[in-house]
């Protein structure tokens, strides 16, 4: 008898359920409906199985949950909202995973064998670029046997054009993996060579890959790599080479087409098959709040992809927010963010200008740094600036800030080590944090407080985000490995 | 101020700030007529009017001492953040384009690179080339004294 009733009440909670739902309080509530309406969305959506002719990778160095989460607020804040509810142009993508991004031998990876991982299909070791785990780091001949074919490769022997580009020195490891083999990440000219090592510098390896026809447009910082140390730049800063060599003139004698400013790049015309070589820096390009004379990663983006557009095969572009890792390094939260908004103003141009029947479009990170957020801050609480406390009442926080139990404000966020740090080589390594304002805090030069002290930030081991559109981007689901990136380009550009 | 006032005020300052936040605005670092690095030069790297008006004066600039050459100098560099790189020491050093040389009254004692100091000394611009480093600088605080902010 009493199972029966327990059946019986179970039907009509079941029957009645729709009825019920219907009847909700709270079913009028915005969050209620743009969660329905989100149900809707999720249910029509079909997985698209089409090959992919084009596939961009984007990748902002240094991006990680946590970045990603504050880059978010930054621009939300930027866009005056209260920030938590801003959407960036990738988490709008329809898939996503996370990745993880150890390395054969790194629970923290760096750059190198992050970027070789997404480029090959295989983890390998740190300060290592597309050279197989079973080498040694630095080790110049076993390197030489050891490298692997990379994506680029790959697709250009199936007709498709190749693009890199990078705010950082396009000779820089994430974008070298696109390019380059090297048992030594920093091997980037051929002064940093060891003695007898006769592997080729990563620079002389972009322009070898640019006469193989693997390269087709190669755009960011580095000059210094490409002159001999006796020449000047445009700028006037010299090279770095010591054999010689100008692979600036080299890549010209290709055929090249060559810019090096704001100017130079707006020149740039249609050259037909001849690569495009665009350096703007000897070193890094400028971080986007202090960039003049240069053009923006949006608008290197929108021109590489116009100029690869025009192969009817397709094209692979892989594509590099650089600096937001430099800025994290640095513990510079602000330079961080005004680069990370950057980065995210190329992924919204770069699905402006193509089609998601045929593009798949990823964006993702190689590996986050030792970032960290404190709480329990009120909505709209600036992300470079203190933590305000919850407004009870409402929505947007007091104009309280919270204080530390030494009766001190902090930060939203902050850094577990780096140059911020609180405790001074001057003080014998003691130290007590400051107290801060939020105008000091505010300001674009503000390093976050941190606790261990070193002299540049550290990478973690902690997850990054994928987002992705277009072909197959749907096999990216749940938790990933960060080579796994690699299979479903790979395969999303031979499906049937 | 003279550099004993400034001293003083160096000393005097964080106290208040503690007790009030609004205060601190009386910081060192952003007191009187003291100025951050950065406002010397406009965006494109140029020399701001602040700049250009104070020519040969003497002014008041915080930022930070990126690690010196060698230990018995009187030249080290001025930063805007933190750099923790010796630029002399490493031919991969990332030189910041906004950086002020200081050529300090004495020998200089170190003060570790992401500590904030301020320096006063007299304005000089256009480029000059130190015939002992080689550095190549085009604006300098010379006769200059320095502090932590």
């Amino acid at each position: 008898m009493k199972t029966a009733l327990a059946a019986v009440m179970a039907l009509a909670i079941s029957s009645n359920a729709v009825l019920a739902q219907s009847a909700l309080p709270q079913q009028n509530s915005k969050w209620f409906t743009d969660a329905e309406a989100k149900i809707q969305e999720m249910v029509a959506q079909q997985p698209n199985t089409k090959r992919a002719k084009n596939v961009i990778l984007f990748t902002a160095d240094g991006n990680g949950v946590g970045t990603n989460y504050a880059i978010r607020l930054f621009s939300g804040q930027q866009a005056g909202l209260l920030g938590s509810e801003y959407v960036q142009p990738q988490e709008a993508f329809p898939n996503s995973a996370l990745v993880k991004t150890y390395t054969t031998n790194g629970q923290t990876p760096d750059s190198a064998p992050t970027a070789s991982a997404m480029n090959t299909g295989v983890k390998s070791k740190n300060g290592m670029i597309n050279v197989d785990e079973s080498v040694a780091e630095g080790d110049c001949a076993a390197g030489l046997d050891h490298t692997m074919k990379t994506f680029a490769e790959i697709v250009s022997e199936a007709g498709k054009s190749v693009g890199v580009v990078s705010t950082a020195r396009i000779t820089h490891a994430t974008p070298a993996a696109v390019y380059a083999k090297t048992a030594q990440r920093d091997w980037e000219n051929n002064a940093e060579l060891p003695e007898g090592c006769q592997q080729k510098d990563i620079a002389a390896q972009l322009i070898d890959q640019m006469k193989a026809g693997v390269i087709d447009i190669a755009m960011g910082g580095g000059r210094g790599q490409f002159l001999p140390k006796d020449v000047k730049d445009e700028e006037g800063k010299g090279g770095k080479r010591t054999d010689g060599r100008n692979l600036v003139e080299e890549a010209k004698s290709l055929g090249a087409q060559y810019a090096w400013d704001e100017d130079t790049f707006k020149a740039l015309g249609d050259g037909g098959n001849a690569p495009v070589l665009a350096l703007f820096e000897s070193s890094h390009m400028k971080y986007e709040t202090d960039r003049t004379g240069e053009p923006s990663l949006a608008e290197m983006t929108a021109a590489t992809i116009k100029n690869l557009s025009k192969n009817d095969n397709g094209f692979y572009l892989m594509v590099e927010g650089g600096r937001v890792d430099h800025a994290n390094h640095d513990g510079n939260l602000f330079r961080t963010l005004t680069d990370g908004k950057a980065f995210a103003d190329a992924i919204a141009m770069a699905d402006e200008l193509t089609n998601d029947e045929d593009t798949l479009i990823i964006v993702t990170a190689d590996h986050e740094h030792a970032i960290a957020f404190n709480g329990y801050c009120g909505r709209g609480s600036p992300i470079t600036g203190l933590c305000y406390d919850v407004d009870g009442a409402g929505v947007k926080h007091l104009d309280k800030p919270l204080l530390g139990d030494d009766g001190k404000p902090f930060t939203v966020a902050g850094f577990l080590n780096g140059a911020g740090s609180v405790l001074k080589k001057d003080d014998n390594w003691t130290g007590s944090r400051p107290d801060l304002t939020q105008e000091q805090a505010m300001d674009p030069d503000y390093l976050q407080q941190a606790l261990i002290p070193m002299s540049s930030e550290t990478h973690s081991g902690e997850d990054v985000a994928l987002f992705a559109k277009g072909p197959w981007a749907h096999l990216f689901n749940g938790v990933v490995e960060q080579n796994y990136i690699f299979h479903v380009m790979n395969y999303a550009v031979n499906a049937k | 101020m003279d550099r004993r006032q400034f001293i003083m005020g160096a000393l005097g300052c964080p106290a208040l700030s503690a007790a009030s936040l609004s205060l601190s605005a009386l910081t060192p670092a952003f007191a009187d007529d003291t100025v951050k690095l950065r406002d010397l030069y406009n965006k494109d790297l140029s020399f701001s009017d602040y700049a250009l008006e104070r020519e040969g004066k003497r002014v008041s600039i915080s930022g930070f001492m990126a690690p010196p050459l060698k230990a018995e100098t009187n030249f080290f560099v001025l930063t805007n953040r933190p750099l923790a790189v010796c630029p002399f020491c490493e031919t991969e050093a990332q030189w910041p384009d906004d950086i002020l040389a200081i050529y300090a009254k004495r020998v200089i004692d170190v003060i570790s690179f992401n500590t904030r100091i301020v320096t006063r000394g007299k304005l000089e611009l256009g480029t000059f080339t130190d015939p002992e480093t080689k550095f190549v600088s085009r604006v300098r605080l010379v006769d200059a004294v320095y502090d932590k902010a």
